[in-house]
């Protein structure tokens, strides 16, 4: 018989760790003025307020999941196979993003190993092929990375929807619109 | 300027805006075209199994910024086509739900109970025609409540409530739908309390961005595109990318039953149907009028409702509820289209979102600027126009003519929709989050802003696995300023009284209705643990 889970436990007691540590220490240290603070001669709400409150929230949250919904039936858990599932999708996404940032420098790098006079990729970034050399790298692994996590396999056709898939969106985002930066090209 | 004067400037801010085309010499706006590319767009994504109008709506948004730029002019198109979305993704859920027993969107699940056992009998285009029929009578009735109560509400609200009754209501607001959404006030509060923590990093009043930790990416606070994409869209994506990889599916490709009979919806069938519609829709408008409470509870409660009275009045050779009675879609359908206008009351008369889809609206008022969806909307100024009345007046001619087209083509066009239950979604939701992903980028051009919605949507997951709704969270995100800004404003007209809120007896009322509904809906979780 599987263990039943007692996540509603664990989360009430994770957010009353979170609302108290940010009650009694980072809101009265991360903040210039305090909950009430006087000033030319009047007392004005200072800017910790806003935020106790809604530490306050979480808390009361927490001691509530804690008193009334500890021992509820049929409770989730956040098993390590989702953590995991999800933190690859996580590292595909941020792998194809850094592709993304750094394929048109490095390939104006490589272009330059070839020319007497050398191109720069800021003064580029609003030039065809160029620009969407880095969007459709990084792109293209993105999607077709995250399609392979999910069928188990990689595959022509997960490889083919990521092409699909970027060469729709610079005919959405860019090809209509002079003024729209695809990424990363307002970065670099 | 009386009342009749703004609902025909109104009216013409649609009709007479700017040319799309001339037809026949007679010329066709932009707004109108606008209306019914996003309801027809509705239909479509609201019929493919794992997409819902949000998704829609989210992905749309920068796009249109991006046609029509921050202008005033931009506010009807941009709110014509969401609206459009709004309204033909709930029609176009029942599509799949009928004829393939998948909810289109997840308020049509109820649409399975009798959609499916009908269409299993032959008789699925009835069921559509009957699902369309009550969807279009549904949402009709609701958005004429909507035009009724939305501008009452907002005068009396401006009329009797100042700072700290506005101060109360928004806390009153904040924890009814931390309350009833998701059915656990615990986690109801806790996601309330995230968002208005996120909220506040990087915002006040002082030179420090407070709660930035010195961090030059946090002291501008996180972008609302980040935390509403971030939450609701890219970790719904990453929930449905874990079920489908634990299930290992690429589904098989599905067909539906085959037809037999007269599929027509005759006279006689509407007449029987009818006090179910009525009945359902009543319920969807008093449900969607709530800030918080979807359209699937409503959808539930109709469907409810309609059984009891359907047991004690049919006859007996009439289907149950349950195997394949018109009158279970109807009860269903009728139900759920009756949210969508009236979600929009405490939208436009207290500035309160109370579904995804609202949410979305106020998104998109809030980037373009100029309409400030709230109590003030509806000040009907006598010597100078107020243009945001105008506006709120144009968004309600953009609501009926998205109802005409729904009554003139939209159960053909939905009809027509059966085939997107085979668009396998392990590919469609990887595009979806890079096009998620590319919108918020294009408004921010900061990589930084990847990086924010890729941890709002870790966070939205983690809360869809632990069943913690994720929309008060935006809800709270979306009010936060707000209210922070109603109480320092309501401190210092009270001459810095720090109990404003007690003092006041229609703000200690809220104030008393907050802690109740709170303790009350604990004390029902309670019971149902023990």
């Amino acid at each position: 018989m599987p263990e039943k889970s007692r996540s509603n436990l664990y989360v009430g007691l994770f957010c009353v760790a979170v609302a108290l540590v940010l009650i009694f220490i980072w809101i009265p240290l991360d903040t210039k003025t305090g909950i009430v603070e006087r000033a030319r001669g009047k007392f004005v709400i200072g800017d910790a307020l806003a935020p106790t409150v809604a530490a306050g929230f979480v808390l009361l949250g927490g001691l509530l999941l804690l008193v009334f919904e500890r021992n509820a039936e049929d409770q989730p858990a956040l098993g390590p196979s989702k953590i995991k599932f999800v933190a690859s999708v996580v590292a595909v996404i941020g792998v194809g993003f850094a592709i993304m940032r750094f394929a048109g420098p490095a390939a104006v790098e490589v272009a330059n190993l070839f020319r007497e006079d050398p191109l720069e990729y800021r003064l580029l970034r609003a030039t065809p092929v160029w620009k969407h050399i880095g969007y459709v790298m990084g792109g293209t692994i993105m999607v077709s990375g995250i399609i392979a996590i999910v069928e188990r396999k990689m595959s022509r056709r997960a490889v083919l929807t990521g092409i699909a898939a970027v060469v729709v969106l610079i005919a959405v985002f860019d090809l209509p619109f002079d003024d729209l930066l695809l990424p990363p090209n307002g970065d670099v | 300027m009386d009342i009749l004067d703004y609902i025909w400037l109104g009216i013409q801010a649609v009709f007479m805006g700017p040319e799309a085309f001339s037809f026949l010499g007679v010329s066709v706006s932009v707004t109108i075209m606008m209306v019914l590319a996003g309801f027809l767009f509705g239909i479509v994504v609201g019929a493919t199994p794992g997409l819902a109008g949000p998704f829609a709506m989210a992905i749309s948004l920068p796009i249109l910024i991006s046609i029509f730029g921050y202008t005033p002019d931009a506010l009807l198109p941009v709110m014509g086509f969401l609206i459009g979305i709004m309204k033909g993704a709930t029609i176009g859920g029942a599509v799949p739900a009928i004829l393939f027993n998948t909810p289109g969107t997840p308020d049509a699940f109820m649409t399975t109970l009798d959609g499916y056992p009908m269409a299993q009998k032959g008789q699925a285009k009835k069921a559509l025609r009957i699902a369309h029929f009550s969807s279009a009578s549904g949402d009709t009735f609701s958005d004429i409540v909507l035009f009724v109560c939305a501008p009452f509400l907002a005068i009396i609200v401006e009329a009797y409530l100042d700072l700290p009754e506005k101060t109360g209501l928004l806390i009153l607001s904040l924890s009814f739908i931390a309350a009833v959404i998701g059915g656990s006030a615990g986690k109801g509060l806790i996601s309330i309390g995230l968002g208005l923590l996120a909220v506040y990093v990087g915002t006040g009043e002082d030179f420090y961005p407070r709660m930035s930790m010195g961090a030059e990416g946090l002291s501008r606070g996180f972008p609302i595109t980040t935390a509403v994409l971030g939450v609701l869209i890219v970790g719904a994506v990453f929930k449905e990318l874990e079920e489908i990889w634990r299930s290992t599916g690429s589904a098989k490709p599905v067909h539906a039953p085959a037809e037999t009979g007269d599929q027509k919806l005759h006279w006689a069938d509407i007449k029987n149907l009818f006090p179910t519609i009525f009945r359902s829709a009543a319920i969807g408008t008093s449900i969607g009028a709530l800030p918080g409470v979807g359209s699937t509870l409503a959808a539930t409660l109709g469907y409810t409702v309609g059984r009891a009275r359907h047991q004690k009045s049919k006859s007996d050779d009439a289907p149950d509820f349950g195997d394949g009675a018109p009158e279970g879609v109807a009860a269903t359908e009728a139900a759920n289209s009756a949210v969508s206008g009236a979600n929009l009351i405490p939208v436009l008369s207290l500035g309160i979102p109370g579904n995804a889809a609202a949410v979305f609206l106020i998104l998109a008022a809030e980037s373009i600027g100029g309409f400030n969806p709230g109590p003030a909307v509806f000040r009907f100024s006598p010597d100078v126009v107020n243009p945001e009345l105008v506006i709120a007046f144009g968004i309600f001619t953009c609501m009926t003519i998205a109802n005409v087209i729904n009554w003139t083509i939209g159960g053909v066009f939905m009809r027509s929709m059966g085939f997107m239950i085979n668009i396998p979604k392990t590919l469609l939701l990887p595009a979806v989050l890079l096009l998620t992903l590319t919108a918020i980028y294009v408004q921010e051009t900061r990589l930084e802003a990847i990086w924010f919605a890729l941890g709002f949507g870790v966070l939205g997951y983690i809360m869809r696995v632990l069943t913690i709704s994720p929309l008060p969270f935006v809800i709270a995100f979306i009010l936060g300023r707000s209210l922070e800004q109603t109480a320092r404003q309501a401190y210092s007209a009270t001459g810095n009284d720090p109990f404003f809120l007690f003092n006041s007896p229609i703000a200690l009322i809220f104030i008393l209705m907050s802690v109740a509904v709170i303790i009350f809906s604990g004390r029902k979780s309670k019971g149902a643990a023990a």
